[in-house]
């Protein structure tokens, strides 16, 4: 039992929901935290012909352990492929990828993300790693599933430096710029889901989590953020995916305890 | 042998790494060379340009050092282990000293490499254009990165970016001959392109094969031996990172590193205790077991999981 009065954690609840987003047989490029544990999950229970590929290279990845980065060795002995940059980047960036996984420390309600500072990109308050994959994954993959802490200074009007474009100006400006993929689906938030309007591409909020109000997001979301009609509580896990999340993939809780 | 090449890392760094001369770093999280990285901090080397996809503690450590002045990279971190704390130093208060970046994607800088390796100027990618990388530029200016429109009518316009050629590479693979065949296998990361892309270069490695054995797989050579100038033979040469067959990765290590590195300090104990104060490799993974006990050292050896084997018989 979490702190909040549920059987879960709000951790879990993500990677249950990211999970979900999943359909079977897609080809989806998988992170490390809970991008892997949601795509993980998500091929023990309706999604379990999804191809797993890391950017480092590995193509139908089936590890028998929880992989903890994206060129863990466990990753390589029974996959379809190994090769390099190349081979697992070189296919996100043809464009021939259903689902990428992307973070940062900021996002704007065009669903674009910075992952380089805060402050002046030449003088900055806080460096971050930089784009990684992030650039490569925003522009080729198919739909990508975006994963925040839900807070006032991260969904920002503006992002300090634009690393990975979601809809740019929004409306059909990322269109224009004929990339391989079609941009951000969903954004899998610490306080709820949220989607992007088919023709503005502005971010509006679909649900919020078990114990979270609409208010709370409306306050730690910086612009005036738009709120569906029938906005709902998300939905809750099931006790078989919590299950599968804390006994087979992550039994030492090495993802799912750090808060 | 005549032709042989092997020499010590101390050798190797001292002969081919020169202070201002920009280095491509090898490995991709995997098999990444600690014995070259820990020697060129041993020898004080100075303004150096090191470039690489991604970089990890590596980076983070020749930066604390002060051996680093610019970097061509996608990514300077250390996945969900945490952030690289000398890299922040550095990049947000100037300690030791100020150093440049210039920001690319993961697969910007790998295209980079694919044109140096292959003898081309430029390349187009899909990546990058739309985002603030295109128009912010530390040292390299207009030509970091440009937009054309496609000469062949698709209407689309695409980000170009220069081949990165270094002076001298360095990497870590399994094996290779006495005269520089490389053979790796695994995750191969910006490999191989990045490595022939270096004029020179460095290999460090597990162990030292004939060329007979090189020459019964050699679709699994990576690395023309003309490429290469030193085989340094290193066993657990990457540690604390995994070498695929020989050794996983140290995770309670890189945890231990990341967290000694929040302070100048604590930074300079660790750097003082596993590269400073030892001479070479053999001396740290004496210190590593004397420190952890053979059992954990033995902890982190690989399972034996062969590959079947194929004929190449005619």
């Amino acid at each position: 039992m979490s702190e909040r009065g549920y059987d879960f954690t709000l951790q879990e609840l993500m990677a249950v929901a990211a999970s979900r987003e999943i359909h079977d047989k897609e080809k989806v490029i998988v992170g490390t935290g809970l991008p892997l544990l949601g795509s993980m999950l998500a091929m023990r229970t309706h999604a379990p012909n999804m191809i797993a590929i890391y950017e480092s290279g590995t193509i139908e990845a089936k590890p028998s352990i929880t992989p903890f980065s994206v060129a863990d060795s466990c990753l390589v002995p029974g996959a379809a492929m190994q090769g390099g940059l190349v081979e697992g980047l070189g296919i996100v960036h043809a464009g021939e990828l259903d689902v990428g996984f992307l973070g940062g420390a900021q996002v704007d309600k065009f669903g674009n993300l910075n992952a380089h500072v805060i402050g002046d990109y030449y003088n900055p308050t806080v460096r971050f790693a930089g784009s990684g994959g992030s650039n490569d994954i925003g522009c080729g993959c198919k739909r990508t599933i975006v994963m925040m802490l839900h807070q006032k200074r991260r969904f920002v009007e503006n992002v300090d430096f634009l690393t990975t474009p979601g809809y740019l100006t929004g409306g059909d400006a990322r269109e224009k710029m004929g990339y391989p993929g079609n941009g951000p689906a969903v954004v899998v938030s610490t306080l709820g889901i949220l989607r992007f309007h088919p023709v503005t591409k502005e971010m509006y909020l679909e649900s919020y989590h078990p114990g979270v109000t609409v208010k709370m997001i409306i306050e730690n979301t910086s612009w005036n953020l738009k709120i569906n009609d029938d906005v709902k509580e998300t939905e809750h896990p099931t006790v078989e995916e919590i299950r599968i999340l804390r006994e087979e993939l992550d039994p030492t809780g090495i993802f799912l305890n750090k808060q | 042998m005549e032709s042989s090449k092997i020499m010590t890392a101390k050798e190797a760094v001292s002969k081919f790494i020169k202070d201002g001369m920009t280095v491509f770093v090898g490995g991709f999280f995997h098999a990444i060379s600690y014995t070259i990285t820990h020697e060129i901090i041993r020898q004080n080397k100075r303004n150096l340009t090191i470039c690489q996809s991604s970089f990890n503690e590596h980076a983070d450590q020749m930066i604390g050092a002060g051996c680093i002045d610019r970097i061509i990279s996608s990514y300077v971190w250390m996945e969900v282990f945490g952030p690289l704390y000398c890299f922040r130093r550095a990049m947000e208060k100037s300690i030791p000293h100020k150093i440049e970046m210039e920001d690319y994607s993961n697969f910007a800088m790998t295209v980079r490499f694919l044109a140096g390796a292959l003898g081309i100027p430029y390349l187009p990618l899909n990546s990058l254009k739309g985002s603030d990388m295109m128009t912010h530029s530390q040292w390299m200016g207009e030509n970091k990165v440009k937009l054309i429109e496609d000469p062949f009518g698709s209407g689309i316009s695409h980000a170009v970016v220069p081949a990165l050629k270094p002076e001298i590479g360095y990497f870590h693979a399994q094996r290779a001959d006495e005269e520089g065949n490389v053979q790796m296998w695994g995750i191969l990361g910006d490999a191989p392109w990045s490595v022939r892309a270096c004029d020179k270069v460095i290999v460090s490695v597990e162990e030292i094969v004939s060329r007979e054995v090189i020459g019964r797989d050699p679709n699994r050579t990576i690395l023309p031996a003309y490429k290469v100038a030193a085989v340094v033979k290193e066993p657990f040469g990457a540690h604390p990172k995994n070498t695929q067959g020989y050794y996983n990765v140290d995770r309670d290590f890189i945890f231990d590193y990341i967290k000694m590195s929040k302070k100048e300090e604590t930074w300079k104990e660790f750097m003082e205790e596993w590269v400073y104060s030892v001479s070479d490799r053999t001396e740290y993974m004496n210190k590593y077991i004397k420190k952890f006990g053979f059992r954990k050292f033995m902890d982190l050896k690989a399972e034996n999981m062969q590959s079947g084997s194929v004929s190449y018989g005619y």
